[in-house]
């Protein structure tokens, strides 16, 4: 049988789900402790996006039933299924980076001033970790009859790819040296040297102007 | 039946932030008394924005897991999930957010139990540490509600608010509060980045218990993971519902 993947799931047998690695399989019992197994990467760091590519290995989960594997991709992947089947039925309801970052207010209120380029670095770096195929970006969306099975839409730039945009804003006027990556830094600080996505935006260089 | 959806902050950098949140949704979905429980988040997935995201029901309820009104209750959460006010018409379904459970008056009991797990007696000052912002003069004013509420109680020496973004701020609680012991009781969700790293880091605690200068500090748990706090949710939600 073909292997069928959603994101870096893999659904095998009738109703199982999980991710393959050799030398451990961890079953997993229900659906809460599934949930809080995918919420740390295999070296226990932790993951605020649920489809970045950093998916724990070596575990499955044996669902009853289809509804069952359902809850259990929800768990992993929170409204996948949901916005999957809206985007097949056209009823998806798709907000743009610029319609986001518009309404934001308080901290995240200088990410309106983001440049169009910093805009595209941005979702180009943080998007590129992410298993989601963002719907919202206009210039590579593509029509529900022509995607993959295991696609999964994301319909609006999540507070990730905003909170990475407030730091590219300050970062626009003058910017910081890059420094060295530094795995140890958690994921999503991205205002602290060393973080790997920061590091990645600096290190291209000046933006080129609007 | 009625959809019931708790909306909590979250956080990129901390996992722990959130658990106070999806552990009341597992009480509340054990105790089935709605529809469907689902969970909501300004930093985690899915966020406000998305969380009514195949919502079928027709009634559903929003219960923001929040301290106190102020910018997020005002402002972030009816922007994002495009409410009109307390009871919003939408495709059929109504959605009625409430206020949040920390403005709940019964939380001031639930301080009163934090300090008492911490060993506080009668003769021991109590710090309500509160947030705070200078972003919105709202967060502060249950802060105070909540302090007033403790002191009537009667049950301390001295009953003071601090906070930690703030004037008064939490540093100087040992000069506000004259008692020998002080017990700081976090009104917080959540025993996440603030009350776990940086209250402790700030204070320059040992633990539980710090001796300092012939005095003793005490830190308790936050008020937010009480197993109480499910009833102020249900309650709520009921009242939401009449």
């Amino acid at each position: 049988m073909t292997a069928r993947f959603t994101g870096e799931l893999e659904l095998f047998d009738e109703w199982s789900i999980g991710v393959r690695r050799a030398g451990r399989a961890v079953e997993l019992g229900s659906i809460d402790a599934l949930a809080e197994f995918v919420r740390t990467d295999d070296r226990g760091r932790y993951r605020p996006l649920s489809g970045a590519r950093t998916m724990p290995g070596g575990w499955f989960y044996g669902a009853r039933d289809g509804e069952d594997r359902e809850a259990a991709i929800e768990a992993v992947y929170p409204l996948a299924t949901v916005h999957s089947r809206q985007f097949k039925q056209g009823t998806l309801r798709v907000a743009s980076l610029d319609e986001v970052l518009s309404r934001q207010s308080g901290r995240y209120e200088n990410t309106s001033k983001l440049t169009a380029a910093g805009r595209d670095r941005a979702r180009r770096l943080v998007c590129g970790e992410c298993v989601r195929t963002p719907v919202w970006d206009q210039e590579r969306v593509r029509e529900p009859d022509t995607v993959s099975p295991g696609l999964i839409p994301c319909p609006e730039p999540c507070s990730v790819l905003v909170a990475f945009c407030r730091e590219a804003a300050l970062w626009e006027p003058e910017p910081p040296a890059a420094s060295e990556p530094d795995s140890a830094v958690p994921w999503a600080a991205f205002e602290e040297p060393g973080n790997e996505l920061r590091e990645r935006y600096l290190m291209e260089g000046p933006l080129p102007h609007d | 039946m009625t959809a019931l959806i708790l909306l909590g902050h979250g956080s990129h950098l901390n996992g722990n932030s959130s658990a106070p949140v999806f552990a009341l949704a597992r009480q509340l979905r054990d105790a089935a008394a709605f529809e469907e429980v689902r969970t909501g988040f300004w930093k985690e997935e899915p966020s406000f924005a998305r969380v009514l995201d195949g919502c079928e029901a027709r009634e559903v309820v929003v219960v923001p897991v929040f301290i106190s009104n102020g910018y997020f209750t005002n402002t972030v959460i009816p922007r994002e999930m495009r409410l009109d006010g307390p009871v919003t018409m939408r495709d059929g379904q109504r959605i009625i957010c409430t206020a949040p459970i920390g403005a709940d008056a019964s939380l001031a009991g639930v301080i009163v139990e934090r300090a008492l797990e911490a060993g506080a007696t009668e003769a021991d000052g109590i710090a309500v540490l509160g947030h705070g912002t200078r972003r919105d003069s709202e967060s502060e004013k249950n802060v105070y509600a909540m302090t007033e509420r403790v002191r009537a109680t009667n049950r301390f020496a001295q009953v003071e608010a601090v906070f930690l973004d703030q004037e008064p701020g939490m540093l100087g609680m040992l000069d506000i509060l004259s008692t020998p012991t002080v017990v700081v009781v976090p009104f917080f969700i959540a025993d996440g980045w603030h009350v776990g790293q940086t209250i402790p880091s700030d204070l320059a605690l040992d633990g539980a218990e710090t001796r300092r200068d012939g005095r003793v500090v005490r830190y308790a748990a936050p008020v937010g993971t009480h197993p109480s706090v499910g009833t102020v949710v249900r309650k709520l939600a009921a009242e939401a519902a009449l």
